[in-house]
């Protein structure tokens, strides 16, 4: 009996070397924890843990007045800030009843293109570096430089732009605009190709890359992946075509898949779809509608529900606002991308890989940390978990920290 | 007075001291280069050296589950194998210090010390990280070794001595042998990668997966020492392969050139390729790389008999 005891605790203790990467490590940029249990080189668990950067934006969102809690969501994310604007605001404009005039709808588009260009020319540098190919990261990095340079110069900030208000848009394109972003997007496009073309050819890169952190169609369906994560796996899912908002329905836009579902289709549909977000952008500016920038909205929002779906560049982001009628919003829910996305890895892409693989994997998803710490939790014991009160909630908290 | 030569020799010219100070100028260089081609700025010729010199005044920190004796003398032996492995090797368009029949295998013994000391500190520790790192550093030895070291004995069969100097003598008195033994050179410059653990070959400290890999838990002098260690094992590399396949010993212009040539070479290949996985880094040698030097040898065998 002991000596059954004995190999099968050593049989465990074999298997379980677990290599944790974060919450503190140079492959995240952001705090996450993972851990991966190897077996050697291969990884045959995973798993996450998520939850560092919690900062309450949901709570804080109930005590600010409708234009305040603008500002506020778009501080969820540094990288899509103008998606979490135009998702919260959607819905406060639906439910006041306003209707935006279209030059306020499609400057939104245009800002919600650039975003994504400067988001995807983010991950690209970051995907590369995970991988150990520097000099892409460099390269992709100076030229996500213009795109900034771009927001500096017409919207004011390199991050938190702000192009949204209440009933409209803050920022006009002008002919100063239009002739200013013209030779950046002529530039950012050859610079586009160029890399779609090295991803396609690059010996080495391409051996890091293909058939690596592959998701079958069925699966990712059945994850419920979004984005451009669920899209390079072949699903035709994108909220700017399925349920167009803003311009999009004024200037309709396709969507790029691919079928083969692994890293390096990733890339491909991120770069084209930066290809077509620049297309995208010239089009909307060639034919940008005359009129107001932006409509009367009320102060108070009447009382009601509504959910609205914006496409980040990390794919659905969603979010459900509840008015009572007063200045505040009663309740503002959010779900961004990135959660949707995580259980690609955990579930089944993770294992069988080789721990050098992760890393990419991981970043293959196009992962953002603080914007997915909403939810809290807590679960023990035979008590109900679900119920708790603010004030229960406090006592809990520094009863925890004490 | 030869005694006090020698002494003098190991401790500041043309190792010891003075070769510390060129092998940061190199780091120096490469870093720059490697910075210049990825459209970065790069480091001040001066930080490498200011790296060294922090980290040797720095409080070294032994964690509690290691080895201590192991810890601290690891990276000392491995300087030490590096810094004897420079006596051998003709540097600065001068001959080698000590030579006698035998000294290129006793070179690439002592270059490969170096390596397994690294794999011991990773193995030493009971970090997670630096166990990887360990495994993969020992890894990658068996698989670059072979090649590495056949692509260097290639020209010591030519040249019919297994002393360095004599080779080098026998290279500046013919062709260059890059020219007649193209596919040794690739292998030994290749290798010379792999040994240094650079990009490509970078897995056993890729920082994106496992830290730094060995040296994790190493600071201070430990880590200044390791550091040095690989700056002139870079030199003594790069000074052997010129000698051997650019033409000999040369004077001290040219071996100047030569070996920048060279360094240059590495940047490029260091900041075009992306980081391979060990298990490719594995097959690629004992696939491609053992084969073609098996090949090489196999021509000079026969080019003998025929």
């Amino acid at each position: 009996m002991s000596d059954i005891n004995q190999t099968t605790g050593a049989a465990l203790q074999k298997k379980k070397y677990i290599v944790p990467i974060g919450p503190q490590h140079p492959a995240l940029k952001e705090p996450g924890h993972f851990e991966f249990t190897v077996e050697g080189e291969i990884v045959v668990d995973a798993s996450i843990r998520l939850g560092y950067v919690h900062r309450g934006v949901e709570k804080a969102a109930e005590s600010r007045n409708w234009t305040q809690v603008l500002y506020l969501v778009e501080r969820v994310c540094g990288i899509c800030s103008h998606s979490h604007g135009t998702a919260f605001i959607q819905c406060a404009e639906k439910l006041a009843g306003v209707e935006l005039p279209p030059r306020a709808k499609a400057v939104r588009c245009i800002a919600g293109e650039i975003e994504r260009l400067h988001s995807h020319l983010l991950w690209l540098g970051v995907a590369a570096h995970e991988g150990g190919f520097d000099a892409l990261f460099m390269y992709s990095w100076r030229d996500r430089e213009i795109v900034m340079d771009i927001l500096e110069n017409f919207f004011g900030n390199r991050v938190n732009y702000s192009v949204n208000i209440p009933g409209g848009v803050k920022e006009d394109i002008t002919q100063e605009f239009i002739d200013g972003i013209s030779p950046d997007l002529d530039y950012l496009e050859e610079r586009m190709k160029f890399y779609l073309d090295l991803i396609n050819t690059d010996v080495t890169f391409r051996m890091r890359t293909v058939n690596i952190g592959k998701i079958s169609y069925d699966e990712s369906a059945s994850l419920g992946a979004t984005g451009p994560t669920a899209r390079a796996s072949g699903i035709q899912r994108d909220i700017r075509v399925d349920r167009p908002y803003d311009g999009y329905d004024l200037f309709p836009i396709t969507l790029v898949t691919d079928d083969r579902g692994d890293l390096n289709a990733r890339f491909i549909v991120r770069i084209k779809e930066c290809l077509k977000s620049i297309e995208y952008i010239r089009h909307v500016m060639a034919h940008i509608p005359e009129g107001e920038l932006t409509t009367k909205m009320p102060r108070k929002i009447p009382a009601g529900e509504y959910m609205a779906s914006v496409e980040a560049p990390r794919g659905e982001l969603f979010y459900f606002v509840r008015s009572n009628g007063t200045e505040m919003p009663d309740r503002v829910k959010i779900r961004t991308a990135s959660l949707c996305n995580w259980g690609t890895i955990v579930s089944s892409v993770a294992k069988g890989h080789r721990l050098a693989d992760m890393p990419m994997i991981l970043a293959g998803i196009d992962p953002c940390f603080s914007c997915n710490d909403r939810m809290v939790k807590i679960n023990f014991g035979n008590r109900n978990p679900e119920i708790w009160t603010w004030d229960q909630l406090r006592k809990y908290g520094n009863n925890f920290y004490k | 007075m030869t005694a006090i030569l020698s002494v003098l020799q190991l401790l500041i010219f043309p190792a010891g001291i003075f070769l510390i100070l060129i092998s940061c100028i190199y780091e120096w260089l490469d870093r720059r280069l490697v910075a210049q081609f990825q459209n970065r700025v790069g480091p001040r010729w001066f930080q490498p050296l200011a790296d060294i010199l922090k980290l040797l005044s720095k409080e070294e920190i032994v964690p509690i589950s290691v080895n201590r004796t192991l810890f601290i003398l690891l990276p000392i032996f491995a300087f030490a194998c590096v810094m004897t492995a420079a006596l051998y090797v003709p540097m600065f368009g001068m001959e080698s210090v000590i030579g006698y029949p035998g000294d290129l295998i006793i070179t690439m013994y002592l270059l490969s010390a170096m390596t397994v000391s690294l794999g011991m500190a990773g193995a030493n520790s009971m970090n997670r990280f630096a166990v990887v790192g360990a495994t993969r550093t020992l890894t990658q030895l068996f698989a670059y070794e072979g090649p590495f070291m056949l692509a260097l004995l290639i020209p010591a069969l030519v040249a019919h001595s297994w002393e360095i100097d004599d080779v080098a003598i026998y290279a500046s008195n013919h062709t260059w042998m890059i020219l007649t033994y193209p596919i040794g050179f690739a292998i030994a410059l290749i290798g010379l990668i792999g040994k240094l653990e650079l990009s490509p070959f970078d897995a056993p400290e890729a920082e994106s997966e496992i830290v730094s890999g060995v040296l994790s838990e190493y600071s201070g002098r430990g880590l200044a020492l390791f550091h040095i260690a690989k700056n002139v094992e870079l030199v003594v590399g790069l000074a052997l392969i010129s000698a051997f396949y650019l033409g000999g010993i040369g004077n001290l212009l040219f071996f100047t050139i030569k070996t920048l040539a060279l360094l240059m070479l590495i940047s490029l290949l260091q900041s075009t390729l992306t980081r391979l996985r060990i298990d490719q880094t594995v097959g690629l040698w004992w696939q491609i790389g053992a084969l073609l030097s098996l090949g090489q040898l196999l021509i000079i065998i026969l080019a003998r008999i025929l």
